[in-house]
Parts: structure tokens; sequence; C-alpha cells
């Protein structure tokens, strides 16, 4: 099938949220419930000795107070997050939860419960202890090491080898997280804002020890998640349940923003070191990236930091390792862009510092290592049009002008550099399962059971339903977010389009089937008697020779009818699929001064089929500025001394605000992909992908400074 | 936030009156920098006092001096044409905070806000700002935003506000009105530089304010310095954001030389920190080369580095070269 792109229609959903009527799932009404408020360990390691509630109990609309020593017990391995045992991990773990008839109450009452400790020595920082880094099971999805051809043995006439560094950083969707749960015996009503109502669902069950089917879990309208609202916040959202199992009332627990520095994972710190040797004609020959990562002392996850060397270039000499410390400290999480993010940083940083070794043009060294199929597995491409991605952005921004020499551009007293980077982000997909059906009196449901983190997904659904079926975008109604509807994928990696997007055709295309079958085969109908070849649908009316039937008159006589539809990826792909981009970026440096600016921004993306290009501009746009604050401004700080986040405020924890932004000019590369079912390769991660090393580039055009450590501060630039 | 009273004054002596018979009250008017410690349990005032509505908002721009209530919003100051006479304040009020806000915070809040040292904003950790007595968790630990000048064993937490730099380069008066009965209180007059005091062995004390004393306008002197004077800040983003170091200069500049300067930096200090030496270096002399690089050399008399703020040193002296450079371009 040939891949098509979509129109460019503004999100269904706009006029709700921008008036404010959009109800999230924390302004669920549910009657009775008690809200809830969470006591924080201040100590990163030991145990809870004694929990004294006596005042907290005393206090105006409270209710009860659940600790370790009270809350039900759960099956199954828990997170110290779930109050389960009276072992302290690290600064922010809950140790009690107050719940009472108001947030405001709760919280009064959380800070009178008094909590005894036993401290035990901790490690509070990943470099405290990096002679302890281990490899874990796993990095993302893949093995955590990866080896072909003799990196250390391989030709070179020139190598770089350098340490890149990157720091640890929170998702902060605007919406905070919250649960709302209500307990009938043993059946569940979860309201919350999850990134996977079916995943959580599940482990819901295993944990409370009750059947599936009584759980319905709902989260139908997310204010984004970038990771925080998926299995990171899992453990929070469990309290809420546990709580309301506890207290026999329904319960609310939201969290606040610090606690989401704590609470809800964040992207882990990363140590990387970089070695790529190449010929003198700039062929790379070998390339090792070793990374290490902070984990909990409690769990363990590993971002796959390195697998971006394994594939990116052709490179006939390729190691990478993930090793982990264990700190006492939250729990990482993948954050947008896992693992892409912080490692193309380093690999791309290296590149810049090789191509200028060798004299050679950024771009030049990357177009001579062009990979032509995926070394790491050595599957061909599914399909890419990196070359493109290059070509388009570069011509768009004009970087054939580029000067070799540092320095050079000057604007008043900015100095101006230009920098580049490649992107590319694997394409993940999921099994998923659609209805498509039409009521009676006309109206057209998508339903699947997958959320919308705002990027549009429920646009894209009605969208692709509206295309297949051959009915006007309004005529459709999209249900999502809740259990109650056939599973779809959760949102995260870019999953959701790729996934749905071929169940969604299915199901539409099945019912045009079978309305086309029905109407020619109903007396009553125009069409009766037609071949169902010859009969076409469009804009809701049924048209076959010469004679016509809207498609709400045909099912308003003879009955609703819907179709569902599964597809799933094939467990082994015999072809490597991912996203491409380009990224390439003008800084404006004040020497003097240290402050940098990014001026403008050019990046060519080549994603597969584009299902709305609107909102795939503005979903690149998104993954762009997170780049461009990973680059220049995120950094969660850590205490040295007590392990604890100091800056758990978005006034402190600095995101890009408007006037950060430079101009962004953002192509899409047509591309055909053959191999992909539905032809989505998706677009929620890519954007983040080489935009903090397009810009740590840029920085060394313009100043031959190589900052290595992120965020690029004033300080190193006037050092 | 624990529960509190409330009450909202008519007039500015009944909001004397309040204050006089709620010990511990705080007043209140944008909020925009007590809400949040409050929310943050970093303070728990058992009474507020708003004095939101009292007729302390106008800016009158007179030959000699202007007049700002205490009430004025940010906004409202920085927008108000006759605040050209003194563009070191209209800069200072821009670089601050948000749009958002800047219409929302007053004047007199601007000077009294707390400040940034995650310390003395983050309740548990040692700050004997907040928590008198339970150490300083800055020194030895994540001091990079911390002050290099005024410091003490026991409190290295810079002052926050871009105003009051500006002010203490125009040498501004703040009029302060009520604070006790008798001998002890009646309205006065205080220089700004004298309105902030460092924190030596006392640092929950920042100002000469006395309990219940309530900040009614600013004066500041209507001069050529004011006219020629400029406010730079540098911040790790483009907006919104506290200064890593700022500089108000001001330049009284006749018959080709230097009649008067005045400089102050913030970012730097445990208050806004005037730049003696700097200003020393000016006086009397040439703009330009030599006297404005010994300017920027002796920005950084007297300061003192803690472990992650030495860049600071050099970033407030080239600060300090940049702001002089700007302002005698327009000579």
């Amino acid at each position: 099938m040939t891949a098509r792109n979509g129109s460019a229609t503004p999100r269904i959903d706009a006029v709700v949220k921008v008036t404010g009527a959009a109800r999230y799932e924390g302004d669920t009404p549910m009657a009775g419930a008690l809200h809830a408020a969470l006591v924080a360990a201040p100590i990163a390691s030991g145990r809870i000795v004694r929990v004294d509630d006596a005042t907290a109990l005393q206090m105006t609309g409270v209710a009860c107070v659940l600790t370790h020593a009270n809350a039900p017990r759960l099956a199954g391995p828990s997170s110290p997050i779930m109050l389960q045992d009276p072992t302290v991990w690290f600064v922010g773990q809950p140790v009690a939860l107050v719940l009472a008839e108001t947030a405001w109450q709760a919280r009064l009452a959380a800070a009178a419960v008094e909590v005894h400790y036993e401290a035990s020595p901790a490690i509070t920082t990943m470099h405290q202890a990096l002679d302890r880094a281990y490899a874990p099971a796993s990095a993302g999805y893949v093995a955590t090491d990866s080896r072909r051809g003799d990196p250390e043995r391989a030709p070179r006439a020139c190598e770089i080898a350098q340490r890149y560094t990157t720091p640890t950083h929170n998702h902060h969707p605007l919406e905070v997280p919250c649960v709302m749960a209500r307990w009938q015996g043993d059946t569940l009503l979860v309201h919350a804002t999850t990134q996977a109502v079916f995943a959580h669902r599940r482990r819901l069950a295993a944990h409370f020890g009750v059947p599936v089917d009584g759980i319905r879990v709902v989260s139908r309208l997310l204010g984004g998640g970038f990771g925080a609202k998926g299995s990171a916040w899992y453990p929070c959202l469990v309290l809420g349940v546990l709580a309301a199992r506890h207290a026999g009332r329904p319960v609310a627990l939201e969290l606040t923003r610090a606690e989401m520095f704590t609470l809800v994972g964040r992207r882990q710190e990363t140590l990387q070191q970089l070695r790529i040797a190449a010929t003198s004609r700039g062929e790379l020959t070998a390339i090792r990236h070793d990374t290490i990562a902070q984990t909990s002392a409690f769990g363990e996850y590993a971002d796959p930091t390195a697998t971006v060397s394994r594939v990116l270039y052709a490179c006939p000499s390729v190691a990478t390792t993930h090793r982990l410390v264990r700190v006492h400290a939250p729990q990482p999480n993948p954050m947008r862009a896992p693992g892409e993010g912080p490692g193309s940083f380093a690999l791309e940083c290296a590149l810049d510092e090789l191509a200028h070794e060798l004299g050679l043009d950024p771009l030049e060294l990357r177009l001579r290592n062009h990979a032509d199929h995926d070394q790491h597995t050595g599957l061909p491409w599914s399909s890419n049009s990196l070359r493109a991605c290059y070509r388009t952005a570069a011509d768009a921004f004009g970087w054939h002008a580029r000067p070799a020499q540092i320095g050079s551009l000057r604007d008043g007293r900015s100095v101006v550099g230009w920098g580049m980077a490649a992107a590319c982000y694997p394409v993940y997909r999921m099994a998923a399962q659609a209805e498509v059906a039409i009521e009676r009196d006309g109206r057209v449901i998508v339903r699947c059971g997958t959320q919308d983190l705002g990027g549009g997904t429920t646009t894209i659904l009605a969208q692709l339903a509206a295309a297949a079926l051959g009915v006007p975008l309004a005529a459709i109604a999209v249900e999502i977010g809740d259990t109650e509807l056939p599973e779809g994928p959760y949102s995260g990696g870019a999953h959701v389009s790729a996934s749905v997007t071929p169940a969604v055709e299915q199901a539409a295309r099945a019912l045009r089937h079978l309305l086309i079958e029905r109407a020619v085969a109903d007396v009553a109908s125009p069409l009766f008697g037609d071949s169902p070849a010859g009969v076409a649908i469009a804009d809701g009316l049924l048209a076959g020779s010469g004679r016509s039937e809207p498609l709400a008159a045909l099912v308003g006589r003879t009955g609703r009818l819907a179709c569902t539809a599964h597809d799933a990826p094939d467990p082994e792909p015999r072809v490597s699929a991912y996203a491409h981009g380009a990224i390439f970026a003008e800084v404006g440096v004040d020497p003097d001064l240290g402050v940098v600016r990014v001026q403008r921004i050019s990046a060519a993306y080549a994603c597969g089929r584009i299902l709305n290009p609107l909102l795939a501009r503005s979903q690149l746009i998104g993954g762009l500025v997170g780049g461009i604050g990973m680059a220049l401004h995120e950094q969660a700080v850590t205490d040295r001394r007590t392990g604890r986040v100091l800056n758990t405020n978005l006034a402190d924890y600095a995101i890009p605000v408007h006037a950060d932004m430079p101009r962004f000019d953002i192509a899409l590369v047509d591309e055909d992909d053959p191999h992909l079912a539905g032809g989505v390769k998706g677009i929620g991660m890519i954007g983040t992908v080489g935009v903090a090393a397009a810009i740590a580039n840029a920085v060394h055009h313009a100043t031959g400074r190589r900052i290595r450590d992120l965020p690029i501060r004033i300080e190193q630039l006037i050092a | 936030m624990q529960p509190f009273d409330y009450a909202r004054a008519t007039s500015v002596c009944d909001a004397l009156e309040l204050a006089a018979t709620r010990p511990g009250a705080v007043f209140v008017a944008g909020g925009t920098d007590l809400v949040p410690l409050w929310k943050d349990a970093v303070c728990a005032p058992p009474a507020v006092i708003d004095i939101s509505r009292l007729p302390l908002g106008a800016v009158e721009v007179g030959d000699r001096e202007i007049a700002i209530g205490a009430l004025a919003r940010m906004a409202d100051v920085a927008d108000h044409p006759g605040m050209a006479a003194a563009p070191a304040i209209v800069d200072a009020l821009r670089a601050s905070a948000s749009a958002q806000l800047r219409n929302a915070a007053t004047i007199g809040g601007n000077l009294v806000q707390r400040t940034r040292c995650s310390y003395f904003r983050t309740a548990g950790l040692s700050c004997n700002k907040r928590a008198p007595g339970s150490g300083c968790g800055a020194l030895g630990g994540d001091d990079r935003r911390h002050a290099i000048f005024g410091a003490s064993e026991h409190c290295t937490a810079t002052h926050a506000s871009d105003l009051a730099v500006a002010l203490v380069a125009l040498d501004a008066t703040v009029d302060l009105v009520g604070g006790g009965a008798g001998d002890a209180g009646g309205d006065r007059a205080v220089a700004i530089a004298e309105l902030f005091v460092t924190p030596g062995d006392q640092p929950d004390r920042e100002t000469v304010l006395r309990p219940g004393e309530l900040i009614r306008a600013l004066r500041v002197p209507r001069t050529a310095l004011a006219q020629r004077s400029c406010y730079l800040k540098i911040r790790d983003r483009v907006s919104f954001d506290f200064a890593v170091v700022s500089v108000a200069a001001a330049l009284h500049l006749e018959a080709g030389v230097v009649r008067d300067a005045r400089l102050a930096a913030g970012g730097v200090g445990t208050v806004p920190w005037r730049l003696r030496g700097s200003e020393q270096a000016l006086a009397g002399a040439r703009p330009g080369e030599p006297a404005f690089a010994e300017a920027a050399a002796r920005a950084t008399d007297g300061a003192r580095p803690l472990g992650h703020n030495g860049f600071k040193l050099e970033l407030l002296r080239r600060c300090v070269r940049r702001v002089l450079d700007e302002l005698a371009g327009g000579a």
C-alpha cells in the first residue's frame, strides 16, 4: 500500500482546550472522596523507626494515616513508594499518607506527622561511586553491550577520545499527575493521569489480587506526560488505590510540583566516553561508546544511551556498553527521547570534533559515512531518507556558506556559530486493537484504548477513520483512554501512531465493505442490486451507478454496524526501521559575558507517512524545545550532603521560556515506507535527538570552545 | 499553608493599627513572593494584612525627584513615560521576573522579596535565615548562585531584587511609616543602601524595617547621573530568571570627564552591592581607557568566592566594563 500523508487539520479538541471546557481526569467528580497528602522522607538512606501520627489524627477533617505498618499488603514485588516496608532509599520517598476531607486538611496533617528514622550512610551522587558501576540486565529494550569488528585495533589516521556528561532532568508536563480511585468490593474504578490504561490495569490486578475484569482505568485527556505518567507514575497511582482500599472510601491523590522532582521518574545523569577513529579521508574505522548512568538504590533502569552509535553511521568496528551506578536518589525512567537524546549529544559532538580535526565540513563527514543498511543487526533499512534530510535542512539553513574558520561570523558584539547534527530514533510498535462503528444516527465512533498525551492522537484517529471510511471529519467521534475500549498501546516512545494506524484503517475499511454490502443487499436502498465493486463512499454518501444514499439513511433503516481490527508488529522483523533527521543550528554568543542564544534552527525529518503535518510540526517543535532545554537550561541539582534535590520548582529548575525560542524552520521529507504497516514511523521522540549537539557544535564554531558537560553555562564560556 | 488571620486595610493608618495589634503579621500586596514561600512552608505568618487596595500606587516624576508609591505595579512603573529620566530603573524592572509577575508584583514588595537560595526555600534543609541556628547548607554545598560579597559564616545567600540594585546606584530613598509607638515609631526616610543589612550572625534579619513598619514610597533624585544610567543583567535564560550577575551604572559626564559615577551589582552580594572601588577609579577620569579597565578590575575588590561561584568575579568585571562602554558610548 502506498503511504499517503494526511491533511493539516487543526486538532479536533482545540476549542475545548483553549476555552478551558476540557475536563481532565483530576476534574472528575467522585462523591465522598477523601484527599491524600504524602509525608516524605528527609533522609537518603535508612529505616523508619517509629511514626507518631497522634497529633495528625486529632486534626480537623483527618480520616486516617497510612504507613508501612498499616497499609494493605500488595501481592508481588513492590516499589518503596508503595508503603510496604520501613526501608528508606531516597529523600522524598513517601513514608506516610494522610487522608482527610479536604486536600488542605490532608497537607496540614501531613506536616504534623512525626517520623523517626535511623539513618544509614548514603551515596547521593553518581560520581561518588563510579568505581561501583555494574552492567544492568538491559538498556531500554536492548542488550547493554555490543561489539562488531575490532575497535581497538582498527586502522586510524585520526582519533577523538572525549568524555561527555549530561545531568539529571525531570519531565514536568504542565498537568500534575493525579489519581482518583473508588473500590466497590473487588471492583475498582480509577481515573488517573496515565500513559497506559491497560498496562496499569494489569499491574493493579496483580498487586491487589483481584480480577482484571473488575478494574476500569480511565485516562481520557492528558496535559502532557513525557514519560512521567507511565511506569514512573505507577507506584504513586498505587498509593491512591491502596489508600482507597484502606479507607473504604474514594480517594483523590494529586502530586505537588515539588513531588514531581522525586516521585515520577527522571532522565538519568550520564557520563559517556567516546572514542572515534577515522582514516585521513574521514571514513570511520572505529567507535567506542561507553556510558555510565545513575539508577536508584532499589531499582534498575538504563536508557539505551549508546545505541545511536550502533546504527547511525557506517563503521566496521563498533563497541558500546551501558553501566549503572546505584545512588540513593529517585528512580530514573524514560523521558522524551530516552537514550538517543543524551547519547546523540556525545556521539554528534564527537563527530564534530573529528570533522574539525580532519579539516572536513561536519556535514561532509556524515555524508561520507552514511550507513546503507543497519550494520548492528545486518538488516536492510525499512527506509532511510537521512540524506534527503541533510540536503533539505542544509539548503534551508544556507549551510554551504559556512566558513570553516572559528569565530569568523560576527554580528555586532555577538559571535555567530553554526553547528549541525544528525538524528535517528527507532520505530517502536505494539499490538493494537481498534473499533470503528457507525451508529443509527450516522455518527461514526472510533474506539481505541490508547491515550492522547496532548500531541493530537484523538485527531489522528478521527482523520484515519474519516479518510478510510469516506466520511467528513466532523462526523467522527473518538473514544480513547478507557479500559472498556479495545486495547490500544501505551503512550510513549512514539509508539502510538505507528501502532494504531493499521488497526484503525483496517477496521474502517472493513466497515466500509460491510456498509456497501448492506446497501446493495437492501431492497429499500437506491443502491439495491448494484455490484459492491461499483459502489464508493465519499463525504458520507454511498454512490453507485448514478444513484446515491447517505450512510445515515442506510444505518438509520438497518441498524448500527461496527468492525474491530487488530494489528501487531512482526515478532521477527526483516527490516530495521528508524526515523531520521538533520538539525542545523545558529547561535549567537556574547563572548565577553558568556551568554548563548539559539537564533535559528533548520531541521528536516523523515518519519514515514505523516498523518497530520500541522500536528507533526508542533510535535517536532516540542521536541526541539526539549533539546534546547537540554543544551542550555535543564538540570536537577542534588545537594551532595543530604541527597536532596534543591531546585524543586519551575523558577529554579530552568526550562526554556518563550524568549529563548529561535526561529524554527521545519521540513518533513516525503518518505514512503512500504515495509511498515500503515507506513508510520512516529514523531514524538526524534525532535529531541541531536539538538543539544547541534547547539554545542555551533557554540564551538563561534567560540572555539568545546563544551562537553551539559547544560552549557556562562562559567564554561568565560573561563 | 497554616491557617492565618486575614485583615484588609482601608487606609495606611488602618494598616499600621492592624499590624500593631497582630504580632508576627505580614503585609501582603502582590503576594508573588510571599504566597509561594508560604505554600512551601518556608514561612507561616499567623496574620496577613492586605494592603493591596491602599492608594499608594502613584508614580510622580517631578523636576528634581521621581516618587514611586510602594504599591505601584512593576509593569506600570516600567511603562511610565516619565521613567525615561532613570533608565536603570526601567531596565531593571523589565529584566525582572516575567510579564505576568510584573503585572502583579509591587515596588515595595520587590524590595523585601526573599532570597532565591535553595537552602532557604526548601523546608528541612539547614538555613540560618529560615531556621536560625540550623547552619548554612549552602556553604560547602551548591553555592553557584551565592554571594561573593557580604557573606558571613552563617549565610551567603544573595539578595534577589534587580530593582534594588538600580536604586542603590541612583541613591534612592525609602519612605517608611509606622513601626512602633512613641520615640521608636513615626515616619522616617532611609537611604536605600541603608535599608538592607548583611547577614552577619543574624541572617534572618535582612532589612532595618521594624515590626509593623511599612514602605510607603521610593524617592529617586532626578539628576544627570540618573539620566545616564543603565542596568545589565546576566542570567541562565533569556527571561524569567534571577541574576547570575547584574550591574547598575550611572555616569555624570561633564567637560569630557566623569564628574560622578555610581555602580552597584546584583547576584553577587548578600545585599545590593555598591562597587565603590570602581567608582573611585572613575571619579575625575576621562571616559574610556585606562579608567574603565581600572574600574572593571576594582569591581571585585574584597570579593570572596566560594566553591562554585568563582566565575562571578570575572563575569562581574566584564559586566562593569560592558555597562561603562555602553554608557560612555552615548556621550
